[in-house]
């Protein structure tokens, strides 16, 4: 059986959702067990107004959490037994396999960071959000793909970008079970030599090594159109394409219900093409995806989004199962050992 | 095996009533395969609830410095399986006192066919006549389920019993629940000879949540209400409310570990989760804790399901306060639109 700690303070709906999760969770998954990390008073009432088998779950008391206006270290610096803190502590005790949150992702890298500690050869921790695709990807025929960093950090060294590309490939194999998932290095063209000189770098370090299947550069199209299984980019520019790809499948939304108002011929076009939409709109359901794991822990750490309802939480949970179960982090630590070192970067 | 004594000369420690399908046997009446299944299985063929006979044997048997206590069935099931669920009852090496079964062939006879569902004008009536025959000093603990009224009638029963439903308001809540004019007789009869041995009699209602009613509906029945999804989280707050040993619990959770193949870590689950829900007070865990380490041969896995209840306890802290057993606040009349709304 794995366990896993879910932070129950943080999202948008309190704890009602994230108890709601592991209740059905509860249920319908036997190999699956959770521990409810929070304020046992809001969980309680929460947990005892539906159904649930308590055989699969148990509550850690913390009577502190994050507050969504209060920046997340001079919270964790406040009360070091916030949710999310106590959350990764149970983690690191061994009691729980993987977190899950939905809570401030700087508070999870944070305590994730302090609590867990980083894979060996881990400079910085890197953010993946899974992208909906048209092309498929893997034996499951997943219709996304990963695209890593989107904020955990701004900045990337090309021996981040490294890490972030093994880290992305070994949680590639684990979730989605294909074993060697292509990997590609974001960048303004295909050429080895596009680019700045950190994507130039690890370019070429990439290239020599083979854990894994680098499939060179790709350019922004490549992603909506998923060309390769994994993107790598540096914090910045990975949330800023990510909040891009968010905000047009947002205007697309807007403008088909804008015309479905407007005109009855446009209306009639939308309605036959209703089942294509649904099809779109499944691909774009990210509530489906199980959130989005912070790589470059000890141990796995999933980022449920904060609008998270209980089943995109529930999801995020079997994710964070597989990943546990996973060799994931061990293949991580292995692929580390043989990149090199550069001038620069120890103890940056 | 069976006993039909009624005397309440016998010095019972406790009376424990129990209803079967779905609170002792684990009866599947939602489809008609399984009421055909239970209709004409054999004694050996049918199945308990898990701890239900470990826990029930525990109960019943008397100790040095505690007589036994009196077993009463009262099940909703038809009289005809009388041989069969006696039959079944012996196996498992339980005794009992009393076991009432329903007459439904007689309900059909007479044309009384809202009898053949109606579980108030059935159970109460029967329940206050058991209580006149014995002692008014005996305290009772009730055992049903959430398929049916259970919760509802154990309650009403025990505050007619204690005197705070008075005559009028339990016809009127008879009335509401579609009893039969002589099953409302039959429960006046019995208040008359209850009426100057009115006491505080019901300790603990235990219902059975098979078909896992969420334990926040049984809220307004009080806190004596105690919803538990297995007799391993009842047998802990028995233990508490100290009607059974801890030999008695190391005895149930054995069955749990052995015949159930729960896994230590799932019933330190249980028991935070009846812990948290506010049914044993803070001291029982150490008791627990402090009398199993005097058994000598407790078993090894017994002993881990302890220590393992125990850091359940500490996870949490200071957030579970206990509610001792009190009766519900609401009118029966609120509480039958209650049940109803399930």
């Amino acid at each position: 059986m794995t366990t896993v700690a879910l932070d129950c303070m943080g999202g948008d709906h309190g704890p009602s959702e994230a108890v709601a999760a592991a209740a059905s969770l509860s249920l319908e998954r036997p190999d699956l067990h959770l521990l409810l990390v929070g304020d046992v008073e809001q969980i309680g009432p929460a947990l005892d107004a539906t159904a649930y088998d308590p055989s699969r779950l148990s509550v850690r008391h913390t009577p502190h959490w994050v507050p969504p206006d209060v920046p997340p270290g001079r919270a964790l610096e406040e009360h070091p037994d916030v949710s999310i803190a106590v959350a990764c502590d149970v983690v690191a005790e061994g009691r729980a396999g993987a977190v899950v949150t939905a809570g401030s992702t700087g508070a999870a890298i944070l305590s994730a960071a302090r609590r867990l500690g980083r894979i060996p050869g881990v400079r910085r921790a890197a953010l993946a959000a899974v992208t909906p695709t048209e092309l498929r990807h893997g034996p499951k025929e997943d219709p996304f793909a990963l695209l890593l960093d989107v904020g955990a950090t701004l900045h990337a060294s090309a021996h981040d970008l490294v890490t972030f590309a093994i880290m992305g490939s070994a949680y590639a194999a684990a979730v989605s079970g294909n074993p060697r998932p292509q990997v590609a290095l974001l960048s303004n063209g295909t050429e080895a030599h596009k680019g700045p000189p950190e994507v130039v770098r690890a370019n070429e370090l990439l290239s020599g090594l083979t854990e894994i299947d680098f499939a060179g550069n790709v350019e922004g199209l490549d992603i909506p159109r998923g060309t390769v299984d994994v993107v790598v980019t540096s914090g910045f520019l990975g949330n800023v394409v990510l909040k891009m790809l968010e905000g047009i499948g947002e205007v697309i939304a807007d403008l088909a219900s804008d015309a479905y108002a407007r005109r009855f011929l446009w209306r009639l076009g939308l309605t036959m093409l209703s089942s294509g939409i649904k099809q779109i709109e499944a691909v774009m359901d990210w509530e489906s995806y199980g959130g989005a794991p912070i790589l470059g822990f000890c141990q796995p750490v999933i980022k449920a989004h904060g609008r998270s309802r209980s089943r995109a939480i529930a999801n995020a949970c079997k994710v964070a199962a597989k990943a546990a179960r996973s060799e994931m982090l061990r293949d991580v630590e292995r692929a580390l050992a043989k990149v090199p070192v550069e001038e620069g970067e120890l103890g940056a | 095996m069976s006993s039909a004594t009624d005397s309440s000369a016998v010095p019972w420690a406790h009376v424990y009533r129990w209803d079967l399908d779905k609170t002792y046997l684990d009866t599947k009446f939602e489809k008609l395969s399984g009421m055909v299944k239970a209709a004409f299985e054999k004694a050996d063929e049918k199945r308990n609830i898990p701890g239900a006979a470990a826990l029930l044997r525990e109960l019943s048997r008397g100790t040095d410095d505690r007589a036994p206590a009196r077993v009463c069935i009262v099940s909703g099931s038809p009289t005809q399986m009388r041989r069969v669920l006696e039959e079944k009852l012996a196996l498992d090496g339980i005794t009992w006192h009393e076991f009432h079964l329903k007459p439904q062939w007689r309900n059909l006879r007479r044309g009384r066919f809202r009898a053949l569902r109606d579980q108030v004008g059935y159970k109460l009536p029967l329940l206050l006549r058991s209580r006149t025959k014995i002692d008014k000093s005996l305290q009772e603990t009730l055992f049903g389920d959430d398929a049916e009224a259970d919760a509802f009638i154990y309650s009403l029963y025990g505050d007619i019993v204690a005197g705070r439903v008075d005559d009028q308001e339990m016809v009127r809540v008879m009335k509401a629940a579609s009893a039969y004019p002589d099953a409302i007789d039959a429960c006046l009869r019995s208040l008359r000879t209850l009426e100057f041995e009115r006491a505080e009699a019901v300790d603990r209602v235990f219902i059975h949540l098979d078909r896992r009613t969420p334990p926040a509906f049984f809220r307004p029945f009080g806190s004596r209400v105690v919803p538990v999804f297995n007799y391993f989280q009842a047998a802990l707050v028995l233990f508490a409310d100290q009607h059974l040993d801890a030999r008695g619990v190391v005895t149930v959770t054995q069955a749990f570990l052995q015949a159930e193949g729960h896994p230590p870590e799932e019933l330190a689950n249980l028991f935070q989760d009846i812990a948290r829900r506010g049914h044993l007070p803070g001291t029982a865990m150490q008791e627990l804790g402090m009398a199993v380490q005097e058994i000598e041969d407790t078993p090894q896995e017994a002993r881990q399901v302890v220590w393992s209840c125990v850091q359940r306890f500490v996870d949490l802290g200071d957030g579970a306060g206990y509610r001792p057993p009190s009766p519900p606040e609401g009118d029966y009349l609120a509480l039958l639109d209650h049940l109803k709304s399930k």
